[in-house]
Formats: C-alpha cells, sequence, structure tokens
C-alpha cells in the first residue's frame, strides 16, 4: 500500500529563536482548514542554545509525529548551520527556506574545535533541491521586532503551501496572538514573507 | 493530560519537575477545581497525594521516570494500601535519553508493584485515559501507572474534550487493616491484590476500547503499543493491529486469540521488550525486538525496516562528507554557573557533581566535573571518595550540588556527613530556581506553582539546621572570593557547606550592564576569555569579538584578562 498522504513541515534552528511558535502557527492553520495534525517538539535543553527541531505533519489522518529522513515536502531553518544539518530530511522535491543568518556554535571557537563551514551558501545552493533565501533577520529589523523572523518565515512558506490557505493563516496568528495590537503587528510580519518572495 | 485529569474531576495535583513530565503540573495549577503544588521531591509529592487520597480527593502525581525510583517506597507500598479517592501516577519515561541519565522502562515497575498501567499513544489519548484512569483507579482499588514517554509527552495533536465530571469527595475513614502495611496486614492485602490483578486482567482481555484491534491483512498481526502505534499505522497500513493501551496486567488471553487470527505476530514496542516477554512466557510465538535496535526511539524508519524488511525508498541529499560542527546546549551567557566551574579547574580539585543545568560544567571548555549519578548523588559520592580516596584526592575533593536537587536529595547526605564525622566540602549553587526543566520555584524561591509568594527556606538555613558548622555565602561573579573561599573550607578539618549565589540569569533576566569591551591595543591573543565558553564571545583572528545582543556584562571573562584588554568600560562611565 502506498504511503499516507501527509504534508510534512520541518523547523530547525538555534535555541531561542521563536522556532517552536512557527510550528505551533501551522498547526493552528491546519486545525483551521479541518485537517488532522500532529506535531514533536524537542524541549528542555532547547533554551541553551542547542540545535532545535520542530516537526509538524498534516492531512486528512495522521498517526504519528516524527519526519522520516527524506521525507520532508517543506524544511525552514532559522540559521544557515542547521539548514545543512537537516537538509537530509528534505524529500528530492522537497523546499527548503533559510533565514540568512550565520550563528556560530561555541564549539568553532575552541582551539581543537571544528570550523564553520566554509562558502555554506555555494553548499547549501548546490546540496538543496529547490532553495529559497529570506532575509529574515534583517526583515524583522526593519519591521522593529527581532522577534519576528518566524512569522516572515512563516510568511514566505505559505506562498508555495497549497493545503492551507491565506484565511487559514491569519485565523491562526489570531487565535496564537488574540491582542488586536499584536495581532497586526504579527499579520503585518507574515505579509512581509509573502511580499518577500513575491519579490 | 491536565485537560484530562480536571474532566475526572481530579481535586489535587502534585510532583516533581523532571523533562519530559513537567508541563503537566504548569497546565493543571490554573485549574480552580484542582489544588496543585509542586513536592521537595517525588517520593514526598506521592506521600501527600496518598494523604490526599485516603480523603477521598481524585489525585495526580507527575514524574520523569527516574523520579519514580525516587518515589518507589510509597509507590510499592501504596499498591497494598489501595485508595479511597483514585491516584494516577505518571511516569514520563524517556527513550533515547533526550535529557535523561538513563532509559527505563517503567512498565516492569507497574508490574513489580502489582499496579495498573495504562500507555497513551498521543494527546487525544492522554486526555481521555487520563480521564478514565481515575475510574480504573477506584475500580479496582488500586494506584494506576501512567506510562507517556519523551514523543507522546512532546506532541502536539487535536483533542476531544469532555465536560468536567462532578465526582464527590468521599472523606476519610481510618481503616487499619488497609491502610497499616505492618506484616499481619500485609499478608492479608498481597491476596487482596493478587485478586485485584485477576480482575484487571478480565477487563483488560475484553476491553476493546483500552485494547482496540484493527483488522487487517491475516498474514501478519502486530502487537503494539504508545507511540509505536502510529509508525505500525504508517510503516504497514495494511497490517492486524492490537494496540495495547492496558499493559499491565499484559491482556495475555486476548493478544492469544488475536495471534490465532494471522500467520505471523510481530510485536513493535518502545524501549524493552515488555509485552513480547510475557508473550513468549505465554507460549505464543512472536517476532519483536530482533527487528529493531535494542536501545533508542523508534521512528517511521526503523519500524518500516521492522515490518517490511527494509526501509520504504526516500531519495535526498547527502551530508556525509561534511562534517557539521555540533552545537549542544551550553550554560546561557552571564550564567553563575560559569565562574564556579572556572576556579573549580584552575584549583584541580576532584568534581563529584550533580543533576541540573551545571551538569553542563562537565562538557568543554569547563571540564569541571568528574561524575554524575542521580539527584542528590554529588555529597554522599564526596563523602566516600573523601574518605578513602588517598593523597591528592581526600581533602581535594568537592560536591557541586544544585539548589533545587539540594532540597529534594541534598539534605539527608549532608546530615550523613556531619553525623559520620567527614571533612569534606558541598557546594551549593544558589540561583533561586529549578532552572534546567523550565524554571520551576522550589524550597528556596519563595513562590509556589501560580508564582504567588510562599514561604522560603534558604539552603544556608537548612545546612545549619542539619548540623553543618562552616557554612559560608559568597557572590559567584567574585571570583576572587570564590577561590579564597574554597581554598578556606578545602583545608578545614569539618564538614563545610559553600552557598554560592546567583540569580538564574535565564528565569530572573538579570542583566548586569552593558557589554564587555575590547581594547585590541593590548590584546595578548592568549585565548583565556574564550576558554570560560560563553557564547557571547567567540574568537576571530585570535581575537575575542563580543556579540553585545547576547553578553549581558557580568564580567566573568574580564576577571580571567590577565593583560586587562576586556572591561566593563561602558558600565564605569555610567
Amino acid at each position: 500500500m502506498e504511503e499516507m498522504k501527509i504534508t510534512n513541515v520541518l523547523f530547525a534552528g538555534v535555541g531561542g529563536q521563536g522556532i517552536l511558535t512557527s510550528g505551533r502557527l501551522v498547526a493552528l492553520a491546519a486545525l483551521h482548514a479541518g485537517l488532522d495534525v500532529k506535531m514533536s517538539e524537542v524541549h528542555g535543553m532547547a533554551q541553551r542554545g542547542g540545535n532545535v527541531d520542530v516537526h509538524v505533519r498534516l492531512g486528512p489522518v495522521v498517526p504519528s509525529s516524527l519526519i522520516p529522513r527524506g521525507g520532508a515536502h517543506y524544511l525552514v531553518s532559522f540559521e544557515k548551520l542547521e539548514a545543512l544539518r537537516y537538509l537530509d530530511y528534505l524529500r528530492a522535491d522537497g523546499v527548503v527556506y533559510v533565514n540568512r543568518l550565520e550563528i556560530p556554535p561555541l564549539a568553532t571557537s575552541l582551539k581543537k574545535g571544528a570550523s564553520y563551514v566554509a562558502d555554506i551558501d555555494k553548499v547549501l545552493e548546490e546540496k538543496a533541491p529547490t532553495l529559497v533565501w529570506v532575509d529574515g533577520t534583517e526583515l524583522a529589523r526593519q519591521l522593529g521586532d527581532p522577534r519576528m523572523v518566524n512569522v516572515i518565515l512563516i510568511g514566505a512558506l505559505s506562498t508555495r503551501f497549497k493545503e492551507l490557505k491565506a484565511e487559514d493563516w491569519e485565523a491562526a496568528i489570531k487565535e496564537r496572538f488574540p491582542k488586536p495590537k499584536v495581532t497586526e503587528s504579527v499579520l503585518a510580519g507574515f505579509r512581509r514573507g509573502v511580499e518577500y518572495v513575491a519579490a | 493530560m491536565a485537560r484530562g485529569a480536571y474532566e475526572a474531576g481530579c481535586g489535587f495535583g502534585s510532583g516533581y519537575p523532571g523533562t519530559p513530565s513537567t508541563e503537566i503540573l504548569e497546565y493543571l495549577h490554573p485549574y480552580p477545581s484542582v489544588h496543585t503544588q509542586w513536592g521537595t521531591n517525588e517520593k514526598v509529592g506521592l506521600e501527600v497525594g496518598m494523604g490526599a487520597v485516603l480523603a477521598g480527593v481524585r489525585t495526580i502525581v507527575t514524574m520523569k521516570h527516574v523520579g519514580l525510583n525516587v518515589a518507589a517506597d510509597p509507590f510499592f507500598s501504596s499498591s497494598y494500601m489501595g485508595v479511597n479517592g483514585g491516584l494516577v501516577v505518571v511516569s514520563a519515561d524517556d527513550p533515547g535519553m533526550h535529557s535523561s541519565q538513563n532509559e527505563q522502562d517503567n512498565r516492569w515497575l507497574a508490574k513489580a508493584a502489582k499496579v495498573l498501567c495504562v500507555e497513551p499513544a498521543d494527546p487525544d489519548e492522554c486526555c481521555w485515559m487520563a480521564r478514565e484512569a481515575f475510574e480504573l483507579s477506584e475500580r479496582f482499588d488500586s494506584p494506576v501507572l501512567f506510562r507517556m514517554t519523551t514523543r507522546v509527552c512532546h506532541q502536539t495533536g487535536v483533542v476531544n474534550l469532555s465536560e468536567p465530571r462532578a465526582v464527590a469527595v468521599k472523606g476519610y475513614t481510618p481503616n487499619i487493616r488497609k491502610y497499616i502495611v505492618l506484616p499481619a496486614h500485609a499478608r492479608e492485602l498481597r491476596h487482596v491484590v493478587e485478586r485485584r490483578l485477576q480482575g484487571a486482567s478480565a477487563f483488560a482481555n475484553e476491553s476493546d476500547r483500552w485494547n482496540p484491534i484493527f483488522p487487517g491483512s491475516p498474514d501478519i498481526g502486530v502487537v503494539t503499543s504508545g507511540v509505536s502505534f502510529g509508525y505500525v499505522r504508517e510503516a504497514l497500513p495494511e497490517a492486524s493491529i492490537l494496540k495495547i493501551g492496558f499493559s499491565n496486567p499484559v491482556p495475555l488471553e486476548r493478544i492469544g486469540r488475536f495471534a490465532l487470527g494471522v500467520k505471523r505476530l510481530v510485536v513493535v514496542e518502545e524501549t524493552d521488550p515488555y509485552l513480547e516477554e510475557h508473550i513468549r512466557a505465554a507460549g505464543i510465538p512472536v517476532e519483536g525486538i530482533k527487528h529493531r535496535p535494542y536501545a533508542g526511539e523508534l521512528n517511521l524508519t526503523l519500524v518500516e525496516q521492522a515490518l517490511r524488511g527494509k526501509p520504504r525508498e526516500r531519495v535526498t541529499v547527502s551530508l556525509k562528507d561534511l562534517n557539521l560542527p555540533v552545537r549542544p546546549p551550553t550554560l546561557c551567557p552571564g550564567c553563575g554557573h560559569r565562574p564556579l566551574f572556572k576556579v573549580l579547574r584552575d584549583l584541580k580539585v576532584h568534581v563529584m557533581g550533580d543533576i541540573g543545568c551545571y551538569t553542563l560544567g562537565a562538557l568543554k571548555p569547563l571540564n569541571a566535573m568528574e561524575t554524575c549519578m542521580d539527584m542528590g548523588a554529588s555529597i554522599g559520592m564526596t563523602e566516600g571518595l573523601d574518605r578513602f580516596g588517598g593523597e591528592g584526592v581526600a581533602g581535594n575533593t568537592v560536591a557541586v550540588i544544585g539548589d533545587s536537587t539540594f532540597y529534594h536529595s541534598g539534605i539527608t547526605p549532608l546530615l550523613d556527613m556531619v553525623v559520620n564525622g567527614s571533612r569534606a566540602t558541598v557546594i551549593i549553587l544558589d540561583n533561586g530556581i529549578t532552572a534546567m526543566t523550565g524554571s520551576q520555584p522550589h524550597a528556596g524561591t519563595g513562590l509556589n506553582v501560580h508564582g504567588e509568594k510562599a514561604p522560603r527556606v534558604p539552603a544556608a538555613d537548612v545546612c545549619r539546621g542539619v548540623g553543618v558548622k562552616r557554612v559560608v555565602e559568597v557572590n559567584a561573579y567574585d571570583m576572587a572570593a570564590l577561590e579564597r573561599v574554597i581554598r578556606e573550607e578545602l583545608a578545614a578539618d569539618e564538614v563545610s557547606a559553600i552557598v554560592v549565589q546567583a540569580p538564574c540569569v535565564l528565569t530572573f533576566k538579570v542583566t548586569f550592564g552593558p557589554a564587555v569591551a575590547l581594547d585590541a591595543s593590548i590584546c595578548d591573543r592568549c585565548g583565556a576569555c574564550i576558554r570560560v565558553g560563553c557564547m557571547a564571545l567567540r574568537e576571530r583572528d585570535g581575537y575575542p569579538e563580543v556579540n553585545v545582543d547576547l553578553c549581558n556584562g557580568c564580567g566573568v571573562c574580564v576577571q580571567v584578562c590577565t593583560a586587562g584588554a576586556l572591561s566593563l568600560a561602558a558600565a564605569k562611565a555610567a
């Protein structure tokens, strides 16, 4: 029998970047669209600067919560090295969204430690089936709130995401950020992400 | 879990923080109908819970898998006593050891204690199974062990809600033959326990709700439980499946009947081959662990391998040729544990460690810890090693323990040091919070689970109370004082306790001042600042580069800079 019809989105990054919130927004949008959804997240050590991944799976029926290697339709990374680390989760026809940001791990500063990947932009572009760069950190700075990176990335992701419509994303944002002022600024961040990849 | 307990009319929630169980009480305490509190440790949490159970209140007690080891004594005896109000004990097991010291399958503890055990597969099951577990507990007069795993605990999914049940509190009636487990009573209760297990077994064998069958091909029948169920559904949708949600007593008759209808019987379960060994012992031919790794978590690929012979082909890129730098968790910038570990490493003392954020002090570049066993072990191990370690070890070994861990399990070993004439030194890291599990209050915080003001018992007072005469409190960020105090207390010929004070920078959002500044003209590029291992400092061309967004001006790197190139200049000017 064939594999079930499930769309897989993997978020990756460094603890503290707002990765969990991104996963929640996709899950809420899926709920609004009437889909089943499961999400798996890493806690505990996540706040201490380690790498973090959040798996989100949506479809008519979703039995399990972990994406297999080679199973992700979309990979959204908040940092370049983490995009590379999780790139083998992407399907051959998958798309990776990479925030233009480098956070060197502590190990790269210690004398016998490893170094950050040289020419990482080129390595990513060569390896990834389809790669979309997002200037999320810079756009968030322009919007006056560095925490906006996650919704900017979600906005960018939403442009190719046929399973979910604009109204689903908006409903998710309104539910997650119910205070009217916050809703507005988060929606603005989301739309900035949409416009960025459309441009 | 919290919602299910609420819907069941649960009136009391207790436990001790431990990944991945912590969030249950954090989501339970906002329900006004449930009195919720953190226990000082899991044993105390369960004992307080048993008091509430005797009062006829439905009670949930939460902990991680190793927490049940701490609570094992009351857990085993509560089995003989049974319940009045229902009792659900949550054990969050951690296959793959994401944040634990071992991989322990607590279904064995349910079996050993002779209590009922249930296992949810996803969030919706967590809710209804929690709700129904209280009914089971009261029906079979038994505590129910609610066995969860990391991927169930940290999963988000769609949950069907029910209205909360109105449950009358039964009230307390003394019953010494039930509640005093002295030998004469316990011998009678032993038979009560056996009859209970027989009754529960008959229920489990007939329950379509707890142990549902998903009909499929007769070629292969899969017995599975917990999170593995989802992997089985996806790996082999055509398989016949018997999903075990009620796993002690194991419903062997039901499994036997299921086995008769299939050509091959395979068990897919996470951690130990618990169901498999029961099935095999019942004389039913079965396969299982030979198709999967004996350690670690399962996933879709591994279950495909087990059930299909090989995983489904998924084309992806290869990262084999890339040697990517790892990104382990580290102490936060400005963390008060960092200066202590730097001093301890320079003093070349042996450090018996304990369990918390500060265990990260064992990693590069601090490398300042030699052991980590279980909660509170640092103190007892220091007493033993200091007494028997001989030259270079005796008088040169310290225990390093966090404040929450000290309240949890450090007080009795410290008393042990005092009464047995130890001369060793105990260092308590007082950051005011249970930090690693996500900032839960403890006895030294002065707040309760709701964040309201509560009585505070300072660690130094506890040390004096158990008879330690040399109790010294020192500011973590004064490295010269730290070094002097540690030297003095190591030399002292009696037990010493050093309380190192530094409020958790993450929890209390501590900022010391503007970021550190570098005068590159006098930097001799010795690298000492880099070797304190702070994320806010990275090396570039031999020089430290300060990340001003991360640096909170704690000044530890300034203190280790011998050339005087780093400074809190901006702070001084202010």
